[in-house]
């Protein structure tokens, strides 16, 4: 199979990773930011974007978690894992993010790419390359716990913030809360540029050496730093509108107060779990910071439907993913017309879900807008 | 296995930081309309210190996320 093709394709396909991940995960640092007007749309999507930017070129160490330990290495410490089986589980990846997009649930794109290489990886080397119990560790339990861990200590958060302020009465209170929310988003946007960039630009590496064009153990090349930067700010700038409506107004709707409390709850989760040795998803720590929030309001309602849907698509997203991923390296290993055929096929796919989304287009003009009932005229003018 | 021991430290650093975080604030605006009501320079001076306080906790959040400082 001609390795050039391949290593050229993975890049492609690693790049649009890059950049659906940038436009999934825009809600998690802004979605509540956006929905209580704290900051205009477009501009909470472009202060994110430059923040992911920044982050991407922040941390220089590149994120091993890929290469090392879901994916085992064989007696002779080579990987198990070639240049085309990555391409097959990028693809799996990527389309599972569009697929959640289009749905509007919020979902983790690090386990959507787990779940892709995974299932790459069990078609092209068996059911031995994968550690099994390092997924049920690393993925399963942190997907229940961070959510967990996020919402009580924003529930907690939301009943001192009301508390104190007598329900957010006090003078200048709401306007207060905005100014705090954005300061702790944007810590969450940075926070999020310097882990996510990392893992695609792990993925170009591992390819680059796997195919010999880049010496082992060496760090990211400079180009390939700038082109995950600025692919997941591309993401992050077009804005993930349809999950940031289901985040900030769905699942429940969130008031300044909530916004703060709900952005610094995510905030002290985030840090704390990625320097305290227990890593937990962005997507779903700042999820269960939103139910968190509206259980903690008095008379809110949290809408158990939305979130309920959101967990299933979690549990979906790693055998999903997978499943694609499998499927695309049954196809793609063989020959390099089967590989044509699945990145034609995947961009073919790409095409028709997009194609969907613009029948019900949701952008920075409706993002807030409440649930509308089906058949119901669109709101005029927005 | 599953490492609990961080994860009880993490539950615990993320829900004292977020109650550390939310009290001082939320303390910080309410000691401060309280204090221009009341004319109290001393509920005033109380409220910018709650907020210098959450600016700290913001640095140290930085300081945290950039790997360059450490």
């Amino acid at each position: 199979m001609d390795l050039t093709l391949t290593v050229i394709l993975v890049i492609a396909f690693a790049l649009l990773f890059d950049f659906t991940n940038g436009f999934h995960d825009t809600a998690n640092a802004m979605a509540t930011s956006v929905a209580t007007g704290a900051l205009k749309p477009r501009v909470a999507v472009v202060l994110a974007a430059v923040l992911n930017l920044i982050g991407a070129f922040l941390s220089t160490e590149v994120a091993k978690t890929i290469s090392s330990g879901i994916i085992n290495t064989d007696s002779d410490g080579r990987e198990l894992i070639t240049p085309a089986l990555i391409f097959a589980g990028l693809i799996g990846a990527t389309l599972w993010n569009f697929v959640t997009w289009y749905l509007g649930l919020p979902s983790s794109s690090s386990h959507a790419l787990f779940g892709g290489l995974i299932g790459a990886a069990l078609l092209g080397s068996g059911i031995g390359a994968v550690n099994f119990g390092s997924v049920v560790t690393n993925i399963v339990l942190p997907a229940l716990l961070a959510p967990l861990v996020a919402g009580v200590a924003a529930l907690i958060g939301t009943v001192i913030v009301y508390r104190t302020t007598r329900q957010a009465t006090v003078p200048h209170a709401k306007g207060a809360f905005r100014i705090a929310q954005t300061v702790s988003a944007s810590l969450v946007a940075l926070a999020h540029g310097t882990s996510d960039a990392q893992k695609t630009m792990g993925v170009i590496t591992l390819t680059l050496v796997a195919a010999n064009l880049q010496q082992p153990d060496t760090g990211p090349q400079f180009w390939v730093i700038l082109g995950c930067g600025l692919a997941i700010a591309l993401g992050t700038a077009i804005g993930g509108w349809r999950i940031m409506r289901t985040v900030g107004t769905r699942i429940t709707d969130v008031e300044s107060p909530q916004g703060f409390a709900a952005e610094a709850s995510s905030a002290a989760t985030i840090l704390a779990a990625s320097h305290l040795g227990f890593p937990l998803s962005t997507t779903q720590v700042v999820s269960g910071s939103v139910v968190g929030v509206g259980l903690g309001k008095r008379l809110a309602a949290v809408h158990w439907g939305v979130a309920g849907r959101i967990g299933l698509g979690w549990l979906l997203t790693l055998p999903a993913a997978a499943a694609v991923g499998a499927l695309s390296a049954w196809i793609a290993v063989s020959s390099t017309i089967g590989l044509g055929i699945v990145a034609v096929g995947a961009i073919a796919v790409i095409g028709v879900i997009y194609w969907l989304s613009r029948r019900a287009p949701v952008t920075s003009g409706n993002v807030n807008e409440q649930q509308p009932q089906r058949g119901e005229k669109a709101e005029v003018g927005a | 296995m599953i490492q609990w021991g961080s994860f009880f430290v993490v539950a615990a650093v993320a829900v004292v930081a977020t109650v550390v975080l939310t009290v001082f604030y939320a303390g910080g605006v309410r000691l401060l309309s309280d204090g221009h009501a009341a004319g109290s320079t001393a509920r005033v001076g109380a409220a910018y210190a709650c907020f210098a306080l959450c600016a700290a906790a913001v640095l140290f959040g930085l300081w945290l996320v950039v790997p360059q400082f450490h």
